[in-house]
C-alpha cells in the first residue's frame, strides 16, 4: 500500500474557557491520499480551522494521532513538519520585499543564494508575478499578496499545502478567478492540499473530497456530487446547496425506500438515508432541492400531487423563485427555469407541486 | 483538564520550550533580587525589631504631628495636582484635536508641552524660584513685595506645570481616537455644539480623564524634588520627610516607616489603575474607516477659553525656560546681572564627572532596560506559562512605587553582604532599569498586540525555529516600539532623582544631584547652567531616537506611531 499523505486518528482538541471544557474538535478521523485536494467546509466555529492548525502543528491535539506521509507528527513542532500554510490575511512579512518573503523559508533551511534566486524566480513565474520581487507587500493589491503568500509556501515544496480561508479577503470576482488558479497550480504540481472555507461554492469547485464539519465533528466526507445527492444529515443537506426540509408522516418503510402520506391523501416514495433510524409510526424529513421541483396549474381533487399556495414569486432572470405555503407542513422554495413565453404564477394562486423522486431523499426526523 | 495533566504541562515547559524556560528563569531571578528583595527589606525594617514583629516604628513616626501632617499634605497636594493638571491637559488636548487652528499653532502647543517631560524635575521649581521667589523677576516687574511663594501654593503650581503634559498625552490619545461620526450623529439629532460637547465628548473621554487623574496623583505623590525646593518647612510631604529622616538623622527605620506610609496610597492607585485598564472600553483603531468625517468644532465660548488658557500657559512655560537660560549666563542672579560664561566653565570643569557619569549610566541602563523590556513584553504578550499575570504585575511594581520608597529599599537591601552594591554603578543602573523599563514593556506589549501572530506562525511554518523567528520577524516589527521605550527610559535616566538621590556616591554622581546641591547652596546660576546642559543633552538624544523611530516605521509604512504615543505616560 502506498503511503498516505495524511492520516488523522481520533484527533481531539479541548479548550478551557472560563473553567468550562469545550471540545473544539471531536474525534476526527481522516485519510488523505497523495495529490488529493480536500476541502473542510462548515460554519464558523465548527472546528475546521482548529483541525487545520493541528495538522500544521500550530496547536497540539489534546488526544489522537497525526501522521504525515507515514510519519507520526503528533508532537513535532511546526518548523520540522515540512508543511506549507497559507493564512487568511496572507501574513506576509511587511518589512521584507516580495523576494525576501519568498526566499525566507529557503534561507532558514540554509540553501545557497544562487539556488534561492532560481527557485524564487520560478515561484514568482508560477503565480504570474515575475518581476515583482523588489516590491514590498504594502505596494501589492490583495490578489497579488495572495499570490506571494502562495509562492512563499510552494517554493518550499511542502509535503502538505494547508490553506485557511485564503480567499475570504478578496472581492467576489477575484475570488472566483483565484480559486480556479489555485486548483490549476495544485493539479500541476500534484501537491496534496487541505483547504478550509465556509464558502460552499469554493468547496464545490475546488475539492476532490469535501469534509463537512459541525460543532467539532465530521458530519460527512464525500465528493461534491455525493454530498449534494446523498446528504447523511439535515445539516449537510442544508449546507451544500439549498434544500427544503419538510417533516411528513411516515406511511411505510421498505428496505431503503420510505413512503409518506399527508392528511389529504398525497403519497410519495423516495430513497432514504439511515432508513433504520426512521420511525415507522412517526415522521420523516423529506429533503428536496428547489431546483428539483416542478409546478403545474391547480386541478381540484388531484391527490397524486402535493398542492400549495404561492406566497411570493421573484423573477431572477434564468429562473423564477417561488415560495409556497403547504399549510400544516410548512413552506417550500422552488426554482422554476424560465423560458420566454412561460407564464408566472401569481401570489395567492394555488398550484400543484411535482417532486422528482430520483432527486429527493428522506432522512430521520 | 485534570490536575495531573496541568502538572505535566508545567513540568515539561523546560523540555517543550527551553528558550522560554531560561528567559523566565532569568527574569524571575532578576525580579527577585531587584524588586522583591528590596521591598521585603523595607517591610522588614518597618515591622520587625530584633527579629520580632512590631508596630513600634510606625507608632513612633505617627506620634510626631509633623509626620501626620506630611501624610495629609501629600494626599492633598496629589489630589490638587491631579485635578488641575488633568484640567489643563484636557484644554491642551481639546486645542490639538477639536479646533481648526493653524497647524503651526498646534505644533507649538505640542512642542512646549514636551519641554517639562524632557526636563529634570527641578526645572520649573528653579525658574519659579527665580521668578516668584525672594528677589523674583516677576515680583519685581509687578512691584509685588512679600509674596510667600514657598509652601503648598508654590509646590502645587510647579507640579501642575510639570505634570500636565502627561494628562495632555493621555487625553489627546483618547480624544483623537473617538469616532467623529458620533459628533455628526449628535448634531444631526439637533443637539447644539455645547450640548454635543457635554453629552458626547466629555462622557466618552471619561476613561482617559480617570486614567490621567490617577497617573498625576501617583506622580505628584512620588514627587520629591519639587517639594524639597519649594515646600519649605511649613509644608512637609512624605518623600521629603523620608529623605530628611535618612540623610539628616541617619534614621533608616524611621525613613522606612515613612516610605511605608507613602507606599500604601501609591499601591492603591496602581491597583485601581490596573483595574480600570483591565475593563477598558477599547477605542479601537480599525484601520479601514471609510469616509472619515471631521470632529465637530467646540462651542465658541469654550474655544476662546481654550485659546487663552493654552496660549497663556505655553508662553509662561517658555518664559520659565528663558529665565533659566538667562540665569545661567549672569554672574549672580538678580544682584549682578553681567554676562558671564563662568557657570558653564564650572559645569564643564568641576561638573564634567557628573556629565560623563550620567551619560554612562543612562546609556547602560537604556540598553539593559530595553533588552529586559523586550523579553518581558514578549513573553507576557505572546507566550502561555503559569504565573504570567503575577510576572507582569510584579515587573511593574518599582515603577508604581514612589522613587523615594525604591531608593530607601535599595539602600536597605544592598548595603551589606551578600549583595553589597552601595556606591557602585550597578545599584544606580538597577534602580533606573527596574523602574523605567515599564514604559518599554508597555510599548512592546502594545506593539505586539497590533502584530498578527500569523506572521510568527508563517515564519515557523516556513521552517524557521523560535530564535530565528524572533530575530528576523518579531524584532524588526517591534523595533519602533522598542525605540519608543528606550527614548523614555533614557530621558528618565537622565532626569530622575527621587530614587537615585539615596544611591549616589563619591564614585558615581549624577547631574540631577549636582543641580540639587547647587540649589541648596543657593547657587541659582550654577543650577541653571547644569539644567541647561542636561536639557540640551536630553534633547539631542531624544532627537536621535525620534529620527530612528521615523526611519524604522517609514520602511513598511505603518502608522504605528500613534500607538506608541499613547503608551508614553
Amino acid at each position: 500500500m502506498a503511503t498516505q499523505a495524511l492520516e488523522l486518528y481520533q484527533v481531539t482538541k479541548v479548550f478551557k474557557k472560563d473553567a468550562e471544557l469545550i471540545k473544539a474538535v471531536d474525534s476526527v478521523n481522516l485519510i488523505v491520499s497523495q495529490g488529493e485536494m480536500i476541502v473542510f467546509l462548515g460554519p464558523s466555529g465548527c472546528g475546521k480551522t482548529t483541525t487545520l492548525r493541528m495538522i500544521a502543528g500550530f496547536e497540539l491535539p489534546s488526544s489522537g494521532k497525526i501522521m504525515i506521509q507515514g510519519e507520526d507528527m503528533t508532537n513535532v513542532p511546526v518548523n520540522k513538519r515540512g508543511i506549507g500554510f497559507v493564512f487568511q490575511n496572507y501574513a506576509l512579512f511587511p518589512h521584507m520585499s516580495v523576494y525576501n518573503n519568498i526566499g525566507y523559508g529557503l534561507k532558514s533551511r540554509g540553501e545557497k543564494d544562487s539556488e534561492i534566486k532560481n527557485k524564487v524566480q520560478d515561484a514568482l513565474a508560477l503565480v504570474g508575478l515575475a518581476g515583482a520581487g523588489n516590491r514590498f507587500p504594502n505596494q501589492l493589491s490583495g490578489g497579488e499578496q495572495q499570490r506571494v503568500a502562495l509562492a512563499r509556501v510552494l517554493v518550499m515544496e511542502p509535503k502538505l499545502l494547508l490553506m485557511d480561508e485564503p480567499l475570504s479577503n478578496l472581492d467576489a470576482k477575484l475570488r472566483i478567478y483565484m480559486r480556479t488558479e489555485i486548483r490549476r497550480i495544485q493539479k500541476k504540481l500534484g501537491i496534496t492540499c487541505l483547504y478550509v472555507t465556509h464558502d460552499q461554492a469554493e468547496a464545490l469547485t475546488m475539492a476532490d473530497r469535501i469534509i463537512v464539519m459541525n460543532r467539532g465533528k465530521v458530519e460527512q466526507i464525500g465528493t461534491s456530487m455525493d454530498l449534494y445527492r446523498n446528504p447523511q444529515s439535515l445539516f449537510v443537506a442544508d449546507f451544500i446547496g439549498q434544500a427544503n426540509t419538510i417533516t411528513l408522516p411516515v406511511d411505510r418503510v421498505e428496505d431503503k425506500t420510505v413512503t409518506v402520506k399527508t392528511s389529504n391523501g398525497w403519497s410519495f416514495s423516495a430513497r432514504a438515508q439511515q432508513s433504520e433510524k426512521i420511525n415507522k409510526a412517526g415522521n420523516a424529513v423529506l429533503v428536496v432541492r428547489p431546483e428539483h421541483i416542478q409546478l403545474a396549474p391547480y386541478r381540484a381533487n388531484d391527490t397524486s400531487k402535493l398542492s400549495g399556495t404561492v406566497i411570493s414569486s421573484v423573477f431572477m432572470g434564468g429562473h423564477v423563485e417561488y415560495r409556497l405555503e403547504l399549510g400544516e407542513y410548512g413552506q417550500l422554495l422552488a426554482f422554476i427555469p424560465f423560458a420566454s413565453g412561460n407564464s408566472i404564477f401569481k401570489e395567492g394562486e394555488r398550484v400543484l407541486i411535482e417532486i422528482d423522486p430520483e432527486s429527493a431523499i428522506f432522512l430521520p426526523a | 483538564m485534570t490536575k495531573k495533566q496541568e502538572h505535566q504541562e508545567k513540568s515539561i515547559l523546560i523540555k517543550k520550550d527551553p528558550a522560554l524556560f531560561s528567559a523566565l528563569a532569568a527574569v524571575w531571578i532578576s525580579l527577585a533580587v531587584f524588586i522583591f528583595l528590596p521591598l521585603l527589606k523595607l517591610l522588614w525594617a518597618t515591622f520587625f525589631i530584633n527579629g520580632s514583629f512590631s508596630f513600634a516604628n510606625l507608632e513612633k513616626i505617627l506620634r510626631k504631628p509633623y509626620n501626620v501632617k506630611a501624610f495629609w499634605n501629600s494626599i492633598i497636594l496629589a489630589t490638587s495636582v491631579s485635578i488641575s493638571g488633568t484640567f489643563i491637559g484636557y484644554f491642551f488636548a481639546l486645542a490639538v484635536t477639536r479646533t481648526t487652528w493653524p497647524k503651526i499653532l498646534k505644533w507649538f502647543l505640542g512642542a512646549v508641552s514636551i519641554l517639562p517631560l524632557i526636563s529634570p524635575p527641578f526645572t520649573s521649581s528653579i525658574s519659579l524660584t527665580l521668578a516668584l521667589g525672594p528677589n523674583g523677576m516677576l515680583l519685581k516687574a509687578f512691584g509685588i513685595k512679600n509674596l510667600n511663594f514657598y509652601g503648598f501654593w508654590g509646590t502645587w503650581f510647579s507640579e501642575t506645570l510639570t505634570y500636565f503634559p502627561v494628562a495632555f498625552m493621555v487625553l489627546t490619545a483618547i480624544l483623537s481616537t473617538m469616532d467623529a461620526n458620533l459628533d455628526d450623529a449628535a448634531l444631526s439629532l439637533g443637539a447644539s455644539r455645547g450640548r454635543m460637547f457635554r453629552t458626547v465628548t466629555i462622557p466618552l473621554s471619561m476613561p482617559g480623564i480617570s486614567n490621567s487623574l490617577l497617573l498625576l496623583f501617583g506622580s505628584s505623590l512620588a514627587d520629591f524634588a519639587t517639594p524639597l525646593i519649594l515646600g519649605g518647612h511649613t509644608f512637609p510631604v512624605l518623600p521629603t520627610q523620608a529623605y530628611l529622616q535618612i540623610t539628616g538623622m541617619y534614621d533608616l527605620r524611621g525613613g522606612s516607616s515613612l516610605s511605608f506610609l507613602l507606599l500604601i496610597p501609591a499601591l492603591l492607585v496602581y491597583l485601581f489603575q490596573r483595574y480600570l485598564i483591565g475593563k477598558k472600553s477599547y477605542v479601537s483603531i480599525t484601520g479601514k474607516s471609510g469616509a472619515r468625517s471631521e470632529f465637530a468644532r467646540l462651542p465658541v465660548a469654550l474655544t476662546i477659553i481654550v485659546l487663552v488658557m493654552t496660549l497663556f500657559i505655553s508662553i509662561f512655560i517658555l518664559y520659565l525656560y528663558f529665565i533659566i537660560l538667562w540665569g545661567s549666563f549672569v554672574a549672580v542672579w538678580s544682584v549682578n546681572n553681567t554676562f558671564t560664561l563662568e557657570h558653564y566653565a564650572y559645569v564643564f570643569g568641576h561638573g564634567s564627572k557628573a556629565i560623563t557619569d550620567t551619560l554612562k549610566i543612562a546609556v547602560v541602563s537604556t540598553i539593559l532596560g530595553s533588552i529586559l523590556a523586550v523579553v518581558i513584553g514578549y513573553v507576557v504578550q505572546r507566550k502561555k506559562f503559569p504565573g504570567k499575570r503575577i510576572l507582569e504585575f510584579s515587573s511593574m511594581l518599582n515603577y508604581a512605587l514612589p522613587g523615594t520608597v525604591v531608593g530607601i529599599a535599595y539602600i536597605l537591601a544592598f548595603n551589606e553582604k551578600p549583595i553589597l552594591l552601595t556606591g557602585t554603578m550597578t545599584i544606580l543602573v538597577a534602580a533606573y532599569v527596574f523602574r523605567y523599563y515599564a514604559t518599554g514593556i508597555r510599548s512592546v506589549v502594545a506593539s505586539l498586540q497590533q502584530i498578527d501572530p500569523a506572521l510568527e506562525e508563517a515564519s515557523m511554518s516556513l521552517g524557521a525555529d523560535t530564535t530565528r523567528t524572533f530575530l528576523h520577524v518579531t524584532i524588526p516589527l517591534i523595533i519602533p516600539a522598542v525605540l519608543a521605550g528606550m527614548r523614555y527610559l533614557f530621558i528618565h535616566c537622565m532626569t530622575a532623582i527621587s530614587a537615585t538621590i539615596f544611591l549616589v556616591s563619591v564614585r558615581w554622581t549624577l547631574l540631577t544631584t549636582r543641580i540639587l546641591e547647587s540649589m541648596t547652596e543657593l547657587q541659582f546660576s550654577q543650577a541653571s547652567a547644569f539644567s541647561i546642559v542636561l536639557i540640551v543633552l536630553v534633547f539631542i538624544a531624544d532627537s536621535i531616537m525620534m529620527a530612528l523611530m521615523k526611519l524604522t516605521t517609514r520602511k513598511f509604512g505603518t502608522s504605528q506611531e500613534q500607538i506608541y504615543g499613547n503608551t508614553g505616560a
